[in-house]
């Protein structure tokens, strides 16, 4: 063998015995300065904040990774917030109210003893004008830099709102409110993950900073005085993007090798007409970070939203109806303990018996199918 | 420990503006929420992430809006704004609140712009 080949031979060799990625692993590919940036930003997620270091007054949790946590950081975890909105359907513009003039649209769990001391509150409570409370979950936020990296157009289309194709999706996307198409959330409100994560920052944890300065409020009304001794901005810019740099680069986690009932399952997952919405890849666009750059990512998710039917429905937001939810990308399910928006599954069997909407067909075709072929099918999704 | 009552939040946009320095005014653009004719008020949903605002600006007669949905930038009333469209909008703070400079209607708020 020449020496040319040999080296091929090599490196092929090497790519063969490459480790797959595990939860909370960067992406492959960073430059020196990337995989640093990245791993100074888990040190900011991984920070526990406390009221001498901005947390609250109002807060759902002390750090990143207190929710982000369960097997590693960025990963989901088991905590629950409220969301409230009042759904308007028959008024003109905006038919969606997300109460934010009474602290809306999240309620936070837990105040700070100062702010506890001078309202004798222990959480943020919900306004009398709530309609509907919310319970929402904690994903995890692997892979969500490869899907901030998906241009607008991939997203677009697959939109179908006036389902012209027949097949009864009509996926279509969310919007923020000045008008660009949203992404992450739920309700598939936030345009960007920049976005999404700086804004965390303030609801989650009550830590303001340069894209938000500013505390919420209580109910709608100001902070008592004496309750926030720290000034803002709480958390500075480089905190921001370390930890945006962190949460960006996170590698989705590999998915299990699929032998047998798994590879039969991503048939019968097709058979049942799951792709429509949770369309198994998207590809990136332009990008500055090479290792986000045109790449492949197998999110299972068509990220427009698609309406689940009366049962799953709760809260609106934006444009997004109550019945209305984001397709959940299903990488990294198999790290997955509690499924749906809400948690109310306990089980991929469960989530799946509890569509509605427009994925009620691919339900019961899955309820109809022979329990080899519904175990099957599970045994793919836990392969993700 | 700065506090600004609800409906007076400031948001990214403002503050990166501010951070620019020298910047004469702040803007936002998000969705027209409400509109009070007779007030001449608007007040505008905004924000970052979930993060949400609701910004109110008073809208003194005189203050220039303009619609530049269509290939031409027209001048329009302020009752021609409707809750749903989205505005891009420069104002400043004063002890009464925040007033308008300037408004122009850049789209609506829907899937499909």
């Amino acid at each position: 063998m020449t020496r040319c080949g040999v080296v091929i031979v090599a490196l092929l060799a090497a790519a063969a015995c490459r480790r797959p990625l595990q939860p909370g692993d960067p992406l492959r590919g960073l430059s020196a300065a990337e995989r640093a940036r990245f791993d100074s930003g888990r040190g900011v997620f991984d920070s526990t904040f406390t009221p001498e270091t901005g947390l609250g007054p109002l807060f759902n949790a002390s750090a990143c990774a207190e929710c982000h946590e369960d097997p590693v950081s960025g990963a989901n975890g088991d905590e629950v917030e409220r969301h409230a909105a009042v759904f308007n359907p028959d008024s003109p513009g905006l038919k969606c109210d997300e109460l934010v003039a009474q602290g809306g649209p999240v309620f936070q769990d837990s105040v700070t003893p100062a702010l506890r001391a001078a309202l004798g509150i222990h959480n943020e409570p919900l306004p009398p004008a709530a309609t509907t409370v919310a319970a929402r979950t904690t994903p995890d936020v692997f892979g969500f830099g490869l899907l901030d990296a998906v241009p607008d157009s991939a997203i677009l289309a697959h939109a179908d709102a006036d389902d012209r194709n027949g097949d009864g999706i009509s996926g279509r996307p969310g919007r923020f409110f000045d008008g660009r198409l949203g992404r992450f959330g739920r309700k598939a409100l936030v345009p960007t993950l920049r976005e999404f994560n700086d804004g965390a920052f303030q609801i989650e944890m009550g830590i303001t900073n340069p894209s938000v300065p500013v505390e919420g409020t209580v109910g709608g009304d100001p902070l008592p005085a004496g309750t926030d001794p720290t000034p803002e901005p709480e958390l500075g810019a480089r905190g921001l993007e370390l930890t945006d740099a962190f949460v960006r680069l996170l590698a989705p986690p590999a998915p299990l090798k699929q032998k047998g009932e798994a590879r039969r399952g991503r048939d019968v997952f097709t058979q049942t007409g799951c792709p429509a919405c949770h369309v198994p890849t998207l590809r990136t666009g332009d990008n500055p970070i090479g290792a986000l750059r045109r790449k492949d990512v197998a999110a299972y998710t068509d990220l427009l939203l698609h309406d689940m039917g009366p049962d799953l429905a709760d809260i609106c937001f934006a444009l997004a109806t109550p019945s209305e939810f984001r397709t959940e990308p299903l990488m990294g399910l198999r790290l997955v303990t509690q499924f749906l928006h809400d948690g109310r599954a306990k089980t991929p069997e469960e989530a799946i018996e509890l569509h509605g909407g427009e994925g009620s067909k691919s339900r019961d075709l899955f309820r109809a199918l022979p329990a080899a072929d519904r175990a099957a099918l599970v045994a793919f999704l836990r392969s993700l | 420990m700065h506090r600004l009552p609800l409906l007076s939040l400031l948001f990214a946009p403002l503050t990166l503006a501010a951070q620019q320095a020298a910047a004469p005014h702040d803007s936002v653009r998000g969705a027209i929420r409400a509109v009070d004719v007779s007030a001449r008020t608007v007040e505008v949903a905004a924000g970052v992430g979930l993060a949400l605002t609701v910004l109110r600006l008073q809208v003194p007669a005189g203050v220039p809006i303009t619609d530049r949905e269509g290939a031409q930038p027209e001048p329009i009333g302020l009752a021609a704004l409707k809750p749903g469209d989205v505005v891009r909008a420069t104002f400043g703070a004063r002890p009464t609140g925040f007033v308008a400079y300037t408004i122009e209607r850049v789209g609506r708020m829907e899937p499909t712009p």
